[in-house]
């Protein structure tokens, strides 16, 4: 594991390139460009909050915002799992042709859903500030948060991707998983919102700890739900072991069910 | 491993499975939907194979014998099955080219992408870039998106990133093709400039000439087995040989195939229409199409060729022959009206229809004054001396005054296989002598090989 880690140190310039062709080639051509990456969730957002609110009537104070600081690391979280599913297959051209670290494609799947996400910090911090937002010192636990974040996905993308080479199912599992999950997380609803006895159930959905920490440190000021979150983090560290041995046993035959 | 072997292979080898039906799907995988059923097939058997440093080695053998599995198998893209391979070295593969080229974008950008994909640092790039650039002959085209290269300038960009990795150890598979001719020249300069500084090469081609130019060593595998190993030219030699070989049986089958569909055609067609024999022949002749009948055959009739054939050095009927083996000519004759004296005749033409060589029975000082009504006549060849190509046969019998009875100019096509690499259309027993730089006096000797001479 030591000597992988190693290797992917020393191919670390290849997965800075392959995030910059991802996140470059995206928008290439279009007349937004980057700006999409900004617009997407912005759209989405402006829907969930005009659907909840006035038509649904839900009554939770700042409900924009509200949404506004979870919905963004959902979605780092559904598409860096979804894209990191599909990674191999879609790197086929390159599994089949050239030696490198095959972790490199789910990592730089990963990768690049983080930057976006990043980026759209740039928009969360002028919002939040212009809503007049209190600001803390535990917004620097924002950083440790989304860390534990990519471990899990990091787990579930190694597990699935290496899976997808053979079972190319778990591509349709996995968006109906994704998208049933987006409503056992508190992403849209607080987990008040529930009946108590699912609410305290929404906890052992490691999104969970990851999405009301960063609530709190962003809108609300408060530190991060720490046992929880350290739930996450070993529910993150298990699933990436097992994902790193279930992608070194499945890597041996990539470039044959390619 | 000692510190002088760059590759040691030891008892590696590798299985495909081939799913008869292959089922990609869980489903189809748990309830077992389709048929599971595969057949594993030995792309590799126990394969043991040293590489020094320093060397060129080729991998030969035809397609499918398991070359370029093995490449694969060094370069660390697929896995043996069983067996060890230690690689020695920084490791290079020209076996794909253009990994990860994105055809948004400019040149330049994509050979930073490829570049990283072989494991360079951004500093290496950097300090190489213009290299890279000045190597592929791009220029300006550099900063346009690689979606608007021809495929030409693409692999020429492709090969000049890859050639500048700087490997200790190169693999190289089947892409000396690249580009025009001047490009290619350079593609191989620089192979053998990475030969002379010491970079250990393994080449996968088809190429003989490439593999006795800058190989040291030939490694001849076939049905996923190493075959025999030496040196290049010896190795060539032998693999030339046995492909000729196979060649030869492979097309005398084919040709027994189709001369007994024809036999079958021929006594169908008798049965329905009962005709004379003699009409048949027209027929069964294998003459060149498009050409008008009266310029490929004429003469009087009144001795008729009915048949002639080409039989190889084992009296076996053919349309292939090697050089320097025995050779025979038959030609089966009915004569209708008997004539003062009889001239058989045959020769051979290119395929331009230039004549090669002629001979008949009066140069052959025979006067054939009393011949039996039917027969064969038959021109013994001891040793053919054909280069390797598609030559014509042409038979005749005239009378002793040369008027033609019955002439086929273009009978038959046949082809020779030829072990003699030289040009042209004949080959000669010959050998080059230069001058030695050390006495003056040594003779530095290449004999001209020729199998059976």
């Amino acid at each position: 594991m030591i000597a992988d880690l190693k290797e992917i140190w020393r191919y670390r310039n290849m997965l800075t390139n392959l995030v910059r062709r991802d996140l470059r080639s995206r928008y290439k051509g279009s007349v937004l460009g980057f700006l999409w990456t900004l617009v997407n969730p912005l759209l989405q957002l402006i829907v969930y909050a005009l659907v909840f609110p006035y038509v649904l009537r839900v009554n939770i104070e700042n409900y924009t915002l509200f949404l506004f600081v979870a919905l963004l690391p959902w979605i780092f979280f559904s598409s860096s799992v979804l894209g990191a599913t599909t990674s191999i297959v879609s790197g086929a051209n390159l599994v089949t042709k050239i030696y490198f670290p095959r972790l490199l494609l789910p990592l730089s799947v990963i990768c690049t859903n983080l930057m976006n996400y990043l980026f759209s910090l740039s928009i969360v911090f002028p919002v939040l500030l212009i809503a007049g937002t209190t600001m803390s010192w535990h917004v620097l636990w924002l950083p440790v948060v989304l860390l534990i974040e990519f471990l899990f996905i990091l787990g579930l993308g190694l597990i699935f991707s290496a899976l997808y080479v053979k079972y190319r199912d778990i591509e349709h599992i996995m968006s109906i998983v994704v998208f049933s999950w987006f409503y056992l997380t508190p992403v849209i609803f607080p987990v008040e919102a529930f009946p108590e006895w699912v609410g305290s159930l929404l906890y052992f959905n490691p999104m969970t700890a990851v999405i009301t920490s960063i609530r709190n440190v962003l809108l609300y000021a408060s530190p991060p739900d720490w046992p929880w979150l350290l739930y996450t983090f070993i529910c993150g560290s298990v699933a990436t072991l097992i994902g790193y041995s279930v992608f070194k046993r499945g890597e041996q035959t990539f470039a044959e069910e390619l | 491993m000692d510190s002088q072997t760059a590759i040691s292979i030891k008892g590696v080898s590798k299985t495909f499975k081939i799913y008869h039906d292959k089922p990609l799907l869980l489903k189809e995988k748990l309830l077992k939907l389709r048929s599971n059923a595969y057949t594993r097939f030995y792309a590799l058997k126990n394969v043991n194979l040293e590489i020094k440093k320093g060397e060129t080695t080729a991998l030969l053998g035809r397609n499918g014998c398991g070359k370029s599995t093995l490449l694969k198998l060094i370069a660390r893209i697929m896995r043996p099955d069983a067996g060890e391979i230690r690689v020695n070295g920084r490791l290079s593969s020209l076996i794909e080219l253009g990994a990860g080229f994105h055809p948004e974008f400019s040149g330049r950008e994509n050979i930073y992408i490829n570049a990283s994909i072989f494991g360079m640092s951004k500093k290496e790039i950097d300090a190489k870039i213009d290299d890279i650039i000045r190597f592929s002959e791009l220029g300006e085209f550099i900063e346009n998106p690689v979606r608007t290269y021809s495929s030409g300038m693409y692999m020429r960009l492709a090969f000049s990133v890859a050639v500048h990795v700087d490997p200790e150890i190169l693999l190289i598979d089947e892409i000396l093709s690249v580009g025009d001719a001047n490009f290619q020249k350079k593609c191989l300069e620089k192979i053998e400039s990475f030969k002379h500084s010491g970079v250990t090469i393994v080449i996968v081609t088809h190429d003989m000439g490439t593999v006795e130019k800058i190989c040291d060593r030939a490694v001849w595998m076939d049905g996923g087995t190493i075959v025999d190993q030496g040196e290049a030219d010896r190795i060539v030699n032998l693999y030339l040989q046995h492909m000729n070989q196979r060649f030869v049986e492979n097309r005398k089958r084919e040709y027994q195939l189709e001369q007994a569909k024809k036999a079958a055609e021929h006594a169908e067609e008798a049965s329905e229409h009962t005709e004379p024999a003699p009409s048949d022949l027209k027929k069964a002749e294998p003459v060149a199409a498009g050409e008008p009948e009266e310029e490929v055959r004429w003469g009087s009739k009144e001795v008729e060729i009915i048949a002639a054939r080409i039989l190889n050095d084992r009296n076996e009927i053919t349309d292939i022959v090697e050089s320097g083996k025995p050779m025979t000519i038959e030609i089966d004759y009915k004569v209708h009206k008997p004539q003062k004296e009889y001239i058989f005749g045959m020769g051979f033409y290119t395929a331009d229809q230039t004549l090669i060589y002629g001979n008949n029975t009066e140069i052959g000082r025979l006067k054939l004054t009393e011949i039996p009504p039917t027969g064969t006549v038959r021109f013994r060849i001891r040793h053919l001396t054909l280069l390797s190509g598609r030559y014509k046969l042409n038979v005749a019998v005239v009378d002793g005054y040369h008027r033609a009875l019955d002439f086929i100019k273009y009978y038959m096509d046949f082809t020779v296989i030829s072990n003699d690499k030289a040009v042209g259309i004949m080959s000669l027993e010959s050998e080059w002598e230069v001058p030695s730089s050390f006495d003056g006096g040594a003779r530095s000797k290449h004999e001209v090989c020729q199998r059976g001479t």
